[in-house]
């Protein structure tokens, strides 16, 4: 009884943990697509400008390694998943759905 | 007896055949016609969240154009147009690599409030935003009405992009492009269509305009980028709860759009002379909403006069940039309620049409030539057109 109980609560627990792994020693995850503003590949920073309506607002985030901020440009339409740290956010994936023109 | 059922079924022939042909046009501030009691019931509660009036310790603020969104949107009804004038700014660089519009969000922009409330007042000694010297323009910005914007917003994106033609491939002279928001979505609302959606408009506004903060917005802006000084906002966000936010959208969504006026035979040679000049290819006499979960916005053709794309106007009307669009384009601005404006073009420059139509330039240049050609009679009739819009 005891047995199937903990496997019960493994059976639970594990793609919970596996979610959480995912996001590395930050916060839930928030979603944001909207268009890079700046990219500072040295000190990996990411900004994106987003908002809602004519309230317009700037998230900025740090790209921890391995995330790879090669190649993104101003303007470009990108989609990011981040949580909050201390610090400030923390960017978990970054993907371009397009290149600006 | 056989006499008094004829005579009973023609009395209620006569009553329904004048009931619809003496049906009240709808009038500034009503309601679409068609609304379920409940839809009614809620345009009814959220016309009272238009109409509130916020102070500093109900949410207003600190950095606010307006106390109520009905002091902006006032005349005739709320809803309507109003006086009050904006500050809007933003820097083009079109040399720069990527995007050439910087909207200056990361220093307060573009909209940068003209008032502050008393407790940021003391704090920062300002009376109204700074506006950074990063601008390359500002701009002026009127108070539109907003009747039938929920007919705007059920219009598909497809009928909108059916319009476009940015490369000009028909060779008129009109290209008409769309503007998109920074996640990639068309907009439509705004003098530059960057907003996509009506109830982004009305939430943006909230936190624009007045300061108020809600669940789509739950944070303040920054006062030229510099945070907030501490204990000036005592209201806890999110200032306007969503039950709220949902009843003031309601009452915005379905506002009835403004009823044309009957046309007289002047103002019928007008609308023939509006197609003739070429006016009808940027003000498209109608649109019409897609599927909608409210009926009485689902499948409407709504007499709206636009195309909801950007036009390039021309270097005198040119002002900021936003979004895609450049400072000289514009969104074709709906004539639909033209008739009850006092001011006309974005910034109020003209006051009357015949200057508005004078003022287009750029893609419109051809059609206000034509529009000059006229004779005096069939100009005057054009003009008696729109005011019967």
């Amino acid at each position: 009884m005891t047995r199937s109980l903990l496997v019960s609560l493994f059976i639970i627990a594990a793609p919970i943990a596996a979610a959480t792994a995912q996001q590395p020693g930050g916060g839930p995850a928030h979603n944001v697509q909207g268009a890079v503003r700046t990219v500072n590949v040295r000190g990996r920073a990411l900004e994106v400008t987003t908002g809602v309506g004519m309230a317009l607002r700037v998230v900025r985030l740090q790209v921890p390694a391995p995330l790879s901020l090669t190649g993104l440009r101003p303007g470009d339409l990108v989609r990011v998943s981040y949580g909050a740290r201390p610090g400030g956010y923390v960017a978990y994936t970054i993907e371009r759905l397009e290149r600006t023109p | 007896m056989m006499r008094r059922v004829a005579a009973g079924g023609i009395w209620l022939l006569v009553a329904a055949l004048g009931g619809a042909a003496c049906r009240r046009p709808a009038q500034p501030g009503d309601p679409l016609p068609g609304l379920s009691a409940a839809e009614r019931q809620r345009f009814d509660r959220g016309r009272a969240i238009f109409d509130s009036v916020f102070t500093p310790a109900t949410g207003l603020g600190p950095l606010f154009n307006a106390d109520a969104c009905a002091e902006c949107h006032e005349d005739p009804v709320s809803g309507g147009t109003g006086d009050e004038v904006e500050r809007h700014a933003t820097a083009f660089h079109p040399e720069a690599t990527g995007r050439p519009c910087d909207e200056l969000v990361a220093l307060g922009g573009p909209v940068f409030q003209k008032r502050v409330t008393p407790a940021l007042q003391a704090a920062l000694a300002i009376d109204s935003e700074p506006v950074p010297p990063q601008v390359t323009a500002i701009a002026a910005r009127t108070t539109p009405d907003i009747f039938g914007f929920g007919l705007l917003d059920a219009v598909p994106d497809s009928e909108i992009l059916a319009y476009a033609d940015p490369d000009d491939r028909d060779s008129d002279g009109i290209s008409g492009r769309p503007n998109r928001f920074f996640d990639g979505r068309l907009g439509r609302f705004g003098r530059k269509a960057l907003v996509p959606a009506l109830r982004e408009f009305n939430d943006g506004a909230l936190a624009a305009e007045q300061g108020i903060t809600t669940p789509a917005v739950p944070e303040e802006e920054t006062v030229g980028g510099r945070p907030i000084p501490a204990g000036v906002d005592p209201a806890p966000d999110p200032e306007l709860s969503a039950a709220a936010t949902d009843l003031l959208d309601a009452f915005v969504r379905l506002l009835a759009p403004p009823s044309p006026a009957r046309l007289s035979g002047q103002a019928r040679q007008g609308r023939a002379a509006f197609a003739t000049v070429g006016c009808d290819r940027c003000h498209v006499p109608a649109l019409h909403t897609g599927d909608s979960p409210i009926p009485a916005l689902r499948h409407r053709a709504v007499d709206a006069y636009t195309d909801l794309l950007l036009h390039d106007m021309g270097p005198e009307l040119a002002d900021i940039c936003l979004g895609q669009a450049t400072p000289s384009e514009f969104r074709t601005e709906p004539l639909m309620g033209v008739r009850r404006m006092a001011r006309f073009l974005h910034d109020g420059r003209a006051t009357t049409l015949e200057q508005a139509i004078e003022l287009h330039a750029g893609e419109a240049a051809r059609s206000r030539d034509r529009f000059r050609a006229l004779p005096a009679e069939e100009r005057a009739a054009l003009v008696a057109f729109l005011k019967t819009l």
